[in-house]
């Protein structure tokens, strides 16, 4: 089986500071890798750089085939960095729904806007997907007038609406009340379950330990550590990792 | 039990506080009634108490109300239209001063800069007289268009700041929540940034659009546009009733300016509301 993400040789600075160094990571479809890491020690970053929000330095990202070189430039580099963000979907940790837009319009906007998806039909697709993520019912309130959790939970149905092949996740529940994680760690789990692609930025160790095939350990621009999760939790081989391990057991980040 | 007693006494807290507005709103509302009263007394040219008040000219206000109120349409009119021709340019403009492509930027901050560095009243006289030295056909153009620019350019330039402000108050994660589902930057500004743009804006476009009604009154001094101030001036200088002429314009302009204030106040209460 081949990898349908592949990140090789990726380099990302901000002018001087050197964030993500020499990074390559491969995932299979359906698997689930969950990303951990002290603050700043370049997860989102990665993240970001797959669907070019941040442009990589050096290196290529590979999705499902399509290959985009970082730090190009021109339009036919532009035209490949669209394709490649139609082959992701992303949620962000503070949702970013359109204020402006009914949950129902917030989902189709990508279908129709971006896909030129008859608007009958992206109405059937977000419907299928907010019921899925038991959103429907709110289908016509505005973002405003959601929980948290609702958001994040209309936010993943918007990703998901574009039928992307994988699905980023850039720590989903840290700007939710307690309350509200579970239910939107609920929804991950079950996209996760219908055999989606997914790497997730996360401090939720129980989802990692329950959810993922793999968690991924950064520490100042590296991956210091992958490995499935009962070994990653069990035996950490670096140092860091148990040190950060120790942390979340103590139940501070 | 403090539970029980603390409730009512927020609820009297409050209650007080209401009736301190109430009261409040009434004095403001009376001293208004009174001063109100005091002008129109003034020139009502009544004998009272020995003081001698001014008295108009009746006959002139009642024969020349109907010339002058045929202005309020011209006003109307010229103001919306060149409201709309600034919304257009300051959108433009504004665009333009976030653009990283120089002409763009230089343009848009030409642009600003020119205006903002010369007097309304000039840049009126340009339009109307200065203009046809040029382009001699601008002179068949109705006076009403060369106002329309004139003011719509002023206006635009301002108000370029108000939409920039606009487009600065979206958050950067709205437009990368719309690039990571493909959007254009062209798309994520057409439908994404744009529209929380104007809600932001709308409000103050609105005061806008008010200070505009009274600053078209610039346009008559050319003589082209028969709007209220032309009116007033016309009629009172060949009558010599200024006096009555400029006060029937001032009540026309006052009333106007009172309505579209409500009507600015309840947009900007439904705005404040949130969605939509
Ligand atoms: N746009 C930017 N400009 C300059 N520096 C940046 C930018 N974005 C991130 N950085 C820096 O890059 C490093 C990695 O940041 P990143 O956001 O990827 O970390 P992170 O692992 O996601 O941290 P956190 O857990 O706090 O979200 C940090 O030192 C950060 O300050
Ligand atoms: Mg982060």
């Amino acid at each position: 089986m081949s990898a349908i993400v592949k990140i090789s040789n990726l380099d990302k600075y901000f002018g001087r500071l050197h964030v993500l160094k020499d990074i390559s990571l491969e995932v299979q479809p359906r698997e689930v890798v969950c990303i951990i890491g002290r603050s700043g020690s370049g997860k989102s970053t990665l993240l970001r750089c797959i669907n070019f929000l941040e442009e990589p330095s050096h290196g290529t990202i590979e999705v499902d085939g399509l290959i985009v070189a970082g730090g190009e430039k021109g339009k036919e580099h532009r035209q490949l960095v669209h394709d490649l963000r139609l082959r992701t979907g992303m949620v962000f940790q503070d949702f970013n729904l359109f204020p402006h837009m009914s949950v129902l319009e917030n989902v189709i906007e990508g279908p129709v806007t971006v896909k030129k998806m008859d608007r009958a039909k992206a109405i059937e697709l977000a419907e299928y997907n907010l019921n899925n993520v038991d959103m429907l019912w709110k289908k016509d309130e505005y973002p405003n007038r959601l929980s948290g959790g609702q958001k994040q939970r209309v936010a993943i149905a918007r990703a998901l609406t574009m039928e992307p092949r994988v699905m980023l996740f850039d720590e989903p529940t840290s700007a939710l009340d307690p309350e509200l994680i579970g239910e939107v760690l609920t929804v991950m789990k079950k996209v996760a379950l219908e055999g989606m692609t997914m790497l997730v930025v996360t401090h939720e160790m129980g989802f990692a330990k329950e959810v993922a095939d793999r968690v991924v350990v950064m520490a100042d621009g590296e991956i210091i550590e992958d490995a499935a999760p009962e070994e990653l939790f069990e035996t950490p081989k670096d140092a860091r990792t148990l040190a950060l391990i120790e942390r979340y057991r103590s139940g501070s980040n | 039990m403090t539970a029980v007693t603390q409730k009512p006494q927020a609820e009297l807290l409050y209650e007080a506080q209401l009736r301190k507005e109430r009261i409040f709103r009434t004095h403001v509302g009376v001293t208004w009634l009174v001063l109100l009263m005091t002008i129109v007394f003034f020139f009502s040219g009544q004998n009272f108490l020995g003081i001698k008040t001014i008295s108009l000219d009746n006959i002139f206000i009642t024969e020349n109300l109907a010339f002058i109120a045929g202005g309020l349409g011209e006003t109307i009119r010229i103001s919306i239209l060149s409201i709309l021709l600034a919304m257009i340019l300051a959108l433009l403009a504004a665009l333009g001063r976030l653009s990283t492509f120089p002409p763009f930027y230089a343009l848009s901050t030409f642009y600003v800069s020119l205006i903002r560095g010369t007097p309304l009243y000039l840049q009126i006289f340009f339009f109307f007289l200065a203009l046809p030295q040029i382009f001699p056909a601008w002179a068949t153009v109705p006076g009403l268009w060369a106002g329309v620019l004139a003011l719509g350019m002023n206006y635009g330039a301002y108000m370029s700041e108000t939409f920039r402000a606009g487009i600065a108050s979206v958050s950067k994660g709205q437009r990368e929540a719309a690039l990571a589902l493909g959007m254009t930057p062209g798309q994520t500004m057409l439908r994404i940034v744009i529209p929380q743009a104007l809600r932001f804006a709308i409000p103050p476009m609105g005061n806008d659009f008010i200070a505009m009604t009274k600053d078209s009154a610039l346009v008559s001094a050319t003589g082209f546009v028969h709007e209220l101030m032309w009116r007033a001036t016309k009629v009172g200088r060949a009558q010599f009733n200024n006096l009555e002429a400029l006060i029937v314009a001032a009540v026309f302009y006052w009333g106007l300016t009172l309505i579209l204030t409500y009507f600015q106040n309840r947009l900007e209460a439904r705005m404040s509301r949130g969605d939509r």
